[in-house]
């Protein structure tokens, strides 16, 4: 029966016998180690010799029992191939941080079919910010404007063609493997600066319907961000007051929340009037917004209605 | 045991029949790792080390030729026992073969330089 000070030299042994084999991969060291303990209990039971004097450093325990069990990898049944795919995982995972990395890998394969659906919304997306000049992107497209239709209907085909194409797996050829990572790859890429300009809201587009005032409730409007202001001018290059702004939807355009404070002007129904630009402004110090020093284009002179169309006049 | 001059490395001759040894060992009668250590001691084995029997021990049982089971202990920590099954029984009888026809062969060669010494 081993007393403590054989407890404590068996616990200190076996320590250092597993440090030694710290480069094994973990389930190898494990299984080969699994009694280590109780074993050389045994070994300290039959004398009261300290576990090193009889046998050996910890150091070279530990080769003799790698070199002895390390046959084993090479008379093994498991086919070779195999056998180092496996030591290869285990020293990735050994490096990534063993258990957690190893639930994360048991759980990719799960979340294959997620990036199968995601990738196909990109891929529409990206489409749309091409064609529509990322004009009115929105995460979830207004299905009752056509573009917005088109979006969501091109959505649904894409997520059925890409399960479909995933679930077939990778391509054997080598060539077209890469490709198929490469495109899925790029489709990643190529999504990240279409989704920031929507986060940034420099194209965010939304309807305002306030119920909770009763002055505000019927009160519809488009909201956008990226501007706090618009100063219109005529074309002789005179600045426009109380110009009504309209969108597409025929909605008022109103700058969405920036800071600014607006007086708006009320109309005789009692409403706010929100789109009337050069909207009065003042920062959160009060002072109010000078409009900018703007550049007006030089016109042509507009062509006489009888005169003929004439070839664009080219200066020498 | 030493030739002249160019001794046989019994730690190595060991290595090979290491396997061999255990299983026999094991074939007499379930054992733990300290007791296979002592019993092919006892039978003239002494070099064969401590790491080396364990070790091996844990490579039969992964290989899938040896059984395992702990048994409790009165005195001390449980201990595991080790034995044959079926596919490490049929691993004794062929390695039992190969090791007869590798030792007759090598008794031939002895035996035919001892006798040419002699004349």
């Amino acid at each position: 029966m081993p007393n403590s000070n054989q407890a404590n030299d068996i616990a200190r042994y076996a320590a250092a016998v597993r440090a030694a084999l710290a480069s094994l991969p973990d389930a190898e060291r494990e299984s080969l180690l699994e009694d280590l303990e109780s074993h050389l209990a045994e070994v300290a039971g039959e004398s009261d010799q300290s576990l090193e004097e009889r046998l050996g450093k910890p150091a070279t325990y530990a080769a003799e029992l790698t070199s002895a069990y390390g046959a084993a990898s090479e008379t093994g049944n498991v086919p070779r191939g195999a056998r180092y795919r496996d030591r290869l995982w285990a020293l990735v995972s050994a490096a990534l941080g063993t258990h957690a990395y190893s639930e994360v890998r048991a759980f990719l394969p799960e979340l294959r079919a997620g990036w199968w659906v995601l990738r196909a919304y990109l891929l529409v997306l990206i489409l749309a910010f091409m064609f529509r000049g990322g004009l009115n992107l929105r995460p979830i497209p207004d299905p009752f404007t056509s573009g917005g239709l088109l979006q969501i209907l091109a959505t649904l085909v894409a997520i059925v063609l890409s399960v479909r194409l995933g679930r077939r797996g990778m391509p054997a050829n080598r060539g077209w493997r890469a490709a198929a990572i490469g495109v899925n790859v790029g489709v990643a890429l190529l999504a990240l600066p279409v989704l920031v300009s929507m986060g940034t809201g420099s194209t965010y587009y939304g309807y305002y319907a306030d119920s909770s005032d009763p002055n505000l409730s019927q009160a519809s409007a488009s909201y956008y961000a990226g501007f706090t202001n618009i100063y219109p001018y005529s074309k002789d290059g005179q600045p426009l007051k109380d110009v009504l702004l309209y969108d597409q939807d025929g909605l008022p355009i109103v700058p969405a929340a920036n800071g600014l404070t607006t007086d708006v002007p009320v109309g005789a129904d009692g409403l706010p009037i929100q789109n009337a630009y050069p909207l009065t402004q003042r920062d959160q110090n009060g002072v109010p917004v000078v409009p900018p020093r703007v550049a007006l284009p030089p016109w042509q002179p507009s062509p006489s209605p009888s005169s003929t169309p004439t070839p664009p006049i080219t200066t020498p | 045991m030493a030739l002249n001059g160019n001794p046989i490395d019994t730690s190595q001759l060991l290595k090979g029949v290491l396997d061999l040894a255990v299983l026999a060992v094991l074939a007499e009668r379930d054992s733990y790792g300290y007791d296979v250590l002592r019993r092919l001691r006892e039978s003239g084995l002494d070099a064969v080390g401590d790491a080396s029997v364990y070790g091996t021990l844990r490579r039969l049982y992964q290989a899938g030729v040896l059984k395992s089971y702990v048994v409790p202990s009165d005195e001390g920590p449980h201990r595991k026992y080790y034995g044959l099954n079926d596919r490490g029984r049929s691993a004794l009888d062929q390695s039992t073969k190969t090791w007869g026809s590798f030792t007759s062969a090598l008794d031939h060669l002895l035996n035919g330089r001892s006798t040419a010494n002699a004349k």
